[in-house]
């Protein structure tokens, strides 16, 4: 009986019990800011970041993606004979021309001569 | 025979250690003193080539990798498996479409180091650091040209498989008489 008269307001709060919500808020932001971490390490590892031209310095060209280029499908199921494999040749064909359209890469951009800081005594050997 | 091992352990430790100084040293020594000056007093339109550079083969690696995984993905791989559905002998095709896809990774994993190795370089002071900005400009420019090697790779594979099918359609041709 004089258990059930003690008021509440009397009761021994432990530490953990006394900052509970400032422990929720807490613990809330450490696991956003692990889970942002790991996003991020994702995006950088998996080579997401390269194709990524929203990022800063590709304002210039991120409006130049190529996409009328677009591959047609070939379906995977349906009957062999000369008039499919001659379709399908056909679009290959189509698809090879443009790939190889480009000589991606090709070229020495990153020589020091064509970034004009070369040793002009090298270029007489 | 443990010391026989750490004395291998030792020696590859070494040679390593050695290669990458001699590696780093022989850059540096192409540097004359004239070349360091014009780096320094090149740095900014250096900087805004290289900006540049990094900007359109971004746009290029989008627009081309599109297209190279598109042949991989909707041509390669859907005729394979119309002919495996089919039950026809795809296993050269396979074959080809495989290699294909892995010069594709290649291609993916050597624009990445590229790429980051640019990114590198652009960020090196070279007013204040023209050595360390040569020996990164060096070591992305041989990336670069891996990337090429690749492209070349990816090309060389496309061709591969249209031979391939060219091979398939004649036996097939052969087998089953029609025309």
């Amino acid at each position: 009986m004089s258990d059930e008269t003690t008021p509440a307001t009397e009761e021994q709060l432990s530490f953990w019990d006394e900052h509970r919500f400032m422990l929720l808020i807490i613990g809330t932001l450490v696991i956003a800011l692990v889970l942002v971490s790991v996003s991020i390490i994702i995006y950088k590892v998996s080579g997401s970041a390269q194709l990524d031209l929203s990022r800063p310095g590709y304002q210039s060209v991120s409006n130049k993606v190529d996409r009328t280029n677009l591959v047609t499908d070939y379906s995977a199921f349906g009957p062999v004979n000369k008039n499919t494999v001659n379709d399908f040749t056909t679009i290959y064909d189509s698809q090879a021309a443009k790939a190889k359209a480009v000589d991606a890469f090709n070229g020495d951009p990153l020589n020091p001569a064509v970034l004009e800081f070369s040793d002009p005594t090298a270029s007489t050997e | 025979m443990k010391i026989r091992i750490r004395l291998v352990l030792f020696a590859m430790i070494a040679a390593s250690l050695l290669s990458v100084f001699v590696l780093k040293n022989s850059y540096a020594a192409d540097l004359s003193s004239d070349q360091i000056t014009r780096i320094q007093a090149n740095c900014l339109s250096i900087k805004g080539s290289l900006n540049q550079l990094h900007a359109s083969d971004a746009l290029l690696r989008v627009n081309r990798g599109q297209i190279y995984e598109s042949v991989g993905t909707k041509l390669m791989d859907s005729f394979n498996s119309r002919l495996s559905n089919s039950g026809l002998d795809n296993k050269g095709l396979v074959s080809v479409a495989n290699e294909y896809q892995a010069a594709l990774t290649t291609f993916r994993m050597d624009y990445q180091a590229y790429e980051q190795q640019l990114s590198a370089t652009i960020r090196i002071d070279c007013t204040k650091d023209p050595t360390t900005f040569h020996n990164a400009l060096e070591d992305a420019r041989t990336k670069r040209s891996t990337v090429h090697d690749d492209v070349t790779h990816l090309n060389q594979y496309i061709d591969d498989y249209r031979s391939a099918v060219n091979d398939f359609m004649l036996n097939f041709e052969r087998v089953t008489g029609k025309n």
